[in-house]
């Protein structure tokens, strides 16, 4: 009985919320963005392969491409997906500690960041050819250079300059939130896409023309 | 009772406040978190030691469910089914080179692998339809080979599905394995 009144109160009040949410958007202070810590569940002891503390992730363009294409709904042609491992702050400072600036930097956790182009694009008024890359950057003070590299399925730790084949400085943001959890997503943006690197209290953009 | 319920509604509105914003969203860290395996085993690794050559041979990509106490086979994978042999998006099979499984020519590139499981025999399924979720969308017409696997049943239940290679003869062996299951797939480099 209570169970049935707790779950009916439950979702009355996530709907009214989210209808309040939608039609309220502006007149409230915004919220600093948070992710939500999860505490991985301690996995049981795995002999193979164990969970690692920095789970791997992937993000597409179009975003949830294959979400989409399993809905059946139109979408344009796959253009890109990165592949990265999800590392969190626990307690520390992105820019204290733990990353360092003018030091490369994976992007991630484990294995270098991946990047698939599925079709060639524009960056910057540059041309970037389809294909396979590692992404890592190396974060300033007022600017993270990122840099497109084609020595592809390595660890992130040695990064190898000889094979980097682009490179871009983008601005970075600094924003009220704490996101604990490393993010890389695409955002549908004028023109194309922004990839989006967010962590801590900073973000960075990096606009993909198509 | 009451008061807990009233805790528990309002710790949702805060997370649901939390969690979204104006201008992102950003996703949660998933339950059944993502993982890959290269062959040779650990690649990348050594590869920043210069110990391999300049290509991998192979590389699956895959969500990563927990047992969490079920019965997994014939019950949560359903006996039969096409199964995305993992969570979330399908799981995906890369050949950096030509490989033969099965005495069928596998031409270099992206796959999604399937499995369907049954109590002694599963067949795995190479397909050519890639960046697709589950198998809701699964279309036969697109296979490139099906291979029957027997399972071996293992002691001690596995807790997390584990897709990982190692070294055989003329080649190397996908393995699979989940809760007391166990199958594996010969591919060899020729």
């Amino acid at each position: 009985m209570y169970t049935m009144k707790f779950l009916t109160v439950t979702f009355v009040c996530i709907a009214l919320y989210s209808c309040s949410g939608k039609s309220k958007k502006n007149d409230k202070p915004r919220l600093p963005l948070q992710d939500t810590v999860i505490a991985q569940a301690e996995s049981r002891i795995n002999p193979f392969s164990p969970i690692d503390v920095s789970p791997m992730d992937m993000s597409y363009y179009p975003v949830d491409y294959p979400k989409l294409k399993m809905t059946n709904t139109t979408v344009e042609p796959l253009i890109a997906r990165i592949i990265y491992s999800r590392p969190h702050l626990q307690g520390r400072e992105l820019f204290h500690g733990l990353l360092n600036y003018n030091q490369p930097w994976r992007l991630g956790a484990n294995e270098a960041t991946e990047l698939d182009l599925f079709r060639d694009v524009t960056i910057q008024g540059k041309k970037v050819m389809e294909g396979r890359y590692i992404l890592y950057c190396i974060p300033q003070a007022d600017k993270w250079t990122m840099v497109f590299n084609k020595n592809i399925d390595t660890w992130g730790l040695k990064p190898d300059p000889a094979k980097d084949t682009y490179r871009f400085d983008i601005p970075i943001t600094q924003t009220d939130n704490r996101i604990e959890f490393f993010t890389m997503v695409f955002q549908k943006a004028n023109g194309g896409a922004n990839l989006l690197m967010a962590w801590d209290n900073v973000e960075a953009r990096l606009l993909f023309n198509f | 009772m009451r008061k807990s319920a009233v805790t528990a509604v309002l710790l949702l509105l805060i997370l649901k406040g939390f969690a979204q914003s104006d201008s992102v969203s950003i996703p949660a860290l998933d339950k059944s978190p993502m993982d890959m395996s290269y062959y040779p085993v650990d690649y990348p690794v050594l590869k920043i030691s210069d110990k391999v050559p300049d290509t991998p041979v192979a590389r699956v990509i895959y969500g990563r469910p927990q047992k969490s106490g079920r019965p997994i086979f014939g019950n949560l994978v359903e006996y039969g089914e096409v199964w995305r042999l993992g969570a979330n998006e399908a799981t995906e099979i890369e050949f950096y080179r030509d490989v033969t499984i099965n005495n069928k020519k596998i031409k270099k590139g992206r796959y999604t692998l399937y499995g369907i499981p049954e109590a002694s025999i599963w067949t795995l399924i190479i397909n050519k339809d890639t960046d697709t979720w589950g198998a809701f969308k699964y279309n036969m017409k697109n296979d490139i080979l099906r291979v029957p696997v027997s399972v071996t049943a293992v002691k001690e239940a596995i807790e997390t599905l584990s897709i990982t290679f190692e070294k055989a003869k003329s080649g190397c062996n996908l393995l699979i394995m989940w809760d007391t299951a166990k199958v594996v797939l010969p591919i060899l480099f020729k």
